[in-house]
């Protein structure tokens, strides 16, 4: 029992500004678009998902979103190992860079890689096109995620004693069991998260892509480009359609995260 | 021999921290390396372990140079002194990981690991997780990790340091207990006398990176070699003396030089004596027997733990050199001894070293 006083004038207050600031930003909004898709029955809702271009924008949405992830997954764990377990000059510094891109704004980023990567850009690619395809999303996806996983795995890895990976390698384990069998248990959960995470923002990512990629229906057009394109077309039932899945999308990813994190909080102790 | 480390040098930078260690530990047999924070002695130890490459300098194990292998390969087992469990593993597979990685059969795993359970005496607790566990007991599950896959030798680096004191002296006693019947050859690593003491066959006194001198316990405690071994075992009572011949002189006083002593002609020497060989009489009825050192004032009477400590400040050639000297109640009684009193100061047994 830790409420024992009748709650002060004050307090009521506060909470009455707490909900009503989410009301106002999240749940209302939520409602709008959801009535807004439901505006007229059913039918239009499902001849949006039936549109192929549609189809096509969720396509390129999931799977480069997947890849995003599998890639900062990867190079994420290794930042954030290098990151605890190595010391070297500017290393301060390039933890410190490690959020830019939770600082730059997206389209700066892509307007940065169209002058790197495009026709005529510093490092204009060889072969396949970057900028205006779909490897320039991916691009843009995995830097607008980068930082997620790398700053859920370091503060569990600094938790870990280097002892336990020299007590392994007394006992015998080379590098790749003591990683498979003493550090990633460790890490799993907050890896996971790390990686709910990344997975969220490079869906939802909308500026940076739209930037790169051009927004060229039913080839480079992404979801999110979609329900910009949608709204600008006057379509409001696609556009609220599409938002709606994603909002779906997104709350289902919500449920995840506090899955996880409840579980973390309990490793923790 | 077990394990030989033949002129093992390590620096960081321009900071020597082992300097030309040679060593040789005989199959069995429980070492003990002493000295200070700082001195050297974890990094020998993770030198051995191979945890950290030497500059220069063998490691052999069982005859077998091991200076250019992995710790993989050595087969120790290490002990730390966070005992470094896996947390996520139940204290069951934290023993059987050694076994697992090298593809024991399950049967064999599990028979292996019970019999270590038992041998640590936390059979019941073998679902546990580490977290679960106090210090002492964690410290016991890590003992058994190192010992499952039967390492060619144990290094035990601080490995009671954590713990309580009372828990520390009960683990001690078992580690003793559980080395000596495996006959498995250990290195203990430690800053604390007392505990090298109570369980080392031999010490090896590390200093600044500088292996000083080993031998027993009981040779290093009474007849050192090293000034700085004397003064660092124990309480040692120091005194400038010179060597005239088959005596020793200190404050007009001829002492015969004690058996076995080497020559240290034309040497500085000193002499040292411990507080429990120290004989003291009234200066009244100054009989004094041949080992009567000189006179001195009671400078204090405390009480320390069965015995007496008392402080005598010394007068003549030696004035202002305290001695320090242990009493038994009994002696104190029959010499009703007052702070103020004059003494004379004789030895019962006393050693000879370079300065």
């Amino acid at each position: 029992m830790r409420e024992v006083t009748p709650r002060s004038p004050i307090a009521i207050l506060l909470i009455v500004i707490a909900i009503g600031y989410a009301a106002i930003l999240f749940i209302v909004p939520l409602i709008a678009v959801v009535q807004g898709a439901f505006a007229s029955g059913i039918e239009p809702i499902l001849n949006t998902f039936r549109d192929p271009s549609v189809i096509h924008a969720f396509q390129v949405t999931l799977i480069l979103s997947g890849a995003a992830v599998a890639i900062n997954a990867i190079l994420g764990l290794t930042t954030a190992w290098v990151l605890t377990r190595h010391r070297f000059r500017g290393r301060k510094l390039f933890d410190t860079l490690v959020d830019i891109p939770f600082v730059f704004s997206p389209v700066i980023a892509g307007y940065a890689m169209i002058v790197l990567f495009g026709r005529d850009g510093w490092l204009a690619p060889p072969l396949v096109p970057i900028v205006f395809a779909l490897p320039g999303i991916l691009l843009a996806k995995v830097f607008v995620s980068l930082p997620f996983v790398v700053r859920e795995v370091q503060p569990v890895l600094q938790t870990l004693t280097p002892e336990q990976e020299e007590a392994a390698a007394t006992i015998g384990a080379g590098s790749f069991t003591t990683f498979r069998r003493v550090i990633l248990p460790e890490i799993r959960t907050a890896l996971l998260y790390g990686i709910v995470l990344t997975f969220a923002r490079a869906i939802g990512e909308f500026g940076a892509v739209a930037v790169v990629s051009g927004n060229i229906e039913g080839y480079t057009e992404t979801a999110t480009s979609y329900v910009y394109r949608a709204l600008n077309d006057r379509s409001t039932v696609g556009a609220y359609s599409v938002s709606v899945a994603l909002c779906l999308l997104s709350i289902g990813i919500l449920i995840l995260m506090s899955t996880l994190r409840r579980r973390l909080s309990q490793e923790e102790r | 021999m077990s394990i030989e480390i033949q002129g093992v040098s390590k620096s960081y930078g321009a900071q020597a921290v082992l300097k030309n260690i040679s060593l040789t530990i005989e199959a069995g047999e429980l070492f003990v390396l002493l000295g200070a924070s700082g001195s050297g002695k974890s990094t020998l130890l993770r030198v051995i372990a191979g945890l950290l490459q030497p500059d220069s300098g063998r490691i052999t194990l069982h005859g077998q140079d091991v200076t250019e292998l992995p710790p993989q390969k050595r087969g120790t087992g290490f002990v730390f002194q966070n005992y470094s469990l896996f947390r996520h593993m139940t204290v069951r597979q934290n023993i059987a990981f050694g076994l697992s990685i090298r593809r024991t059969s399950s049967q064999e795993q599990n028979r292996r690991v019970a019999e270590l359970l038992d041998l640590i005496e936390l059979a019941e607790l073998g679902d546990r997780m580490p977290s679960q566990l106090s210090g002492g007991q964690q410290q016991r599950v890590a003992l058994a990790r190192a010992l499952a896959y039967e390492p060619s030798v144990l290094l035990l680096d601080e490995p009671f340091g954590a713990l309580d004191v009372k828990i520390r002296v009960q683990l001690r006693q078992k580690l003793v207990e559980i080395q000596r019947r495996l006959g498995v050859t250990a290195i203990l690593v430690t800053h604390d006398q007392e505990e090298a003491f109570d369980i080392a066959d031999r010490i090896g006194v590390i200093e600044q990176g500088e292996l000083l001198e080993v031998g027993t316990p009981d040779t290093l405690y009474r007849a050192p070699q090293r000034l700085f071994t004397a003064a660092f075992l124990g309480t040692a009572n120091l005194l400038d003396a010179r060597r005239s011949g088959e005596s020793v002189v200190i404050n007009n006083a001829y002492l015969p030089v004690p058996p076995g002593t080497p020559h240290l002609n034309g040497h500085a020497i000193k002499l040292l004596f411990r507080p429990e060989e120290v004989l003291l009489r009234r200066a009244e009825n100054s009989v004094g027997g041949e080992a009567v050192i000189g006179t001195g004032v009671i400078q204090s009477i405390a009480f320390a733990q069965p015995m007496l400590r008392v402080q005598v400040a010394l007068t003549g050639e030696h004035e202002g050199n305290l001695v320090q000297a242990l009493l038994t109640a009994a002696e104190a009684r029959a010499l009703n001894l007052h702070e103020g009193d004059r003494v004379l100061v004789g030895l019962r047994s006393y050693h000879l070293l370079p300065t």
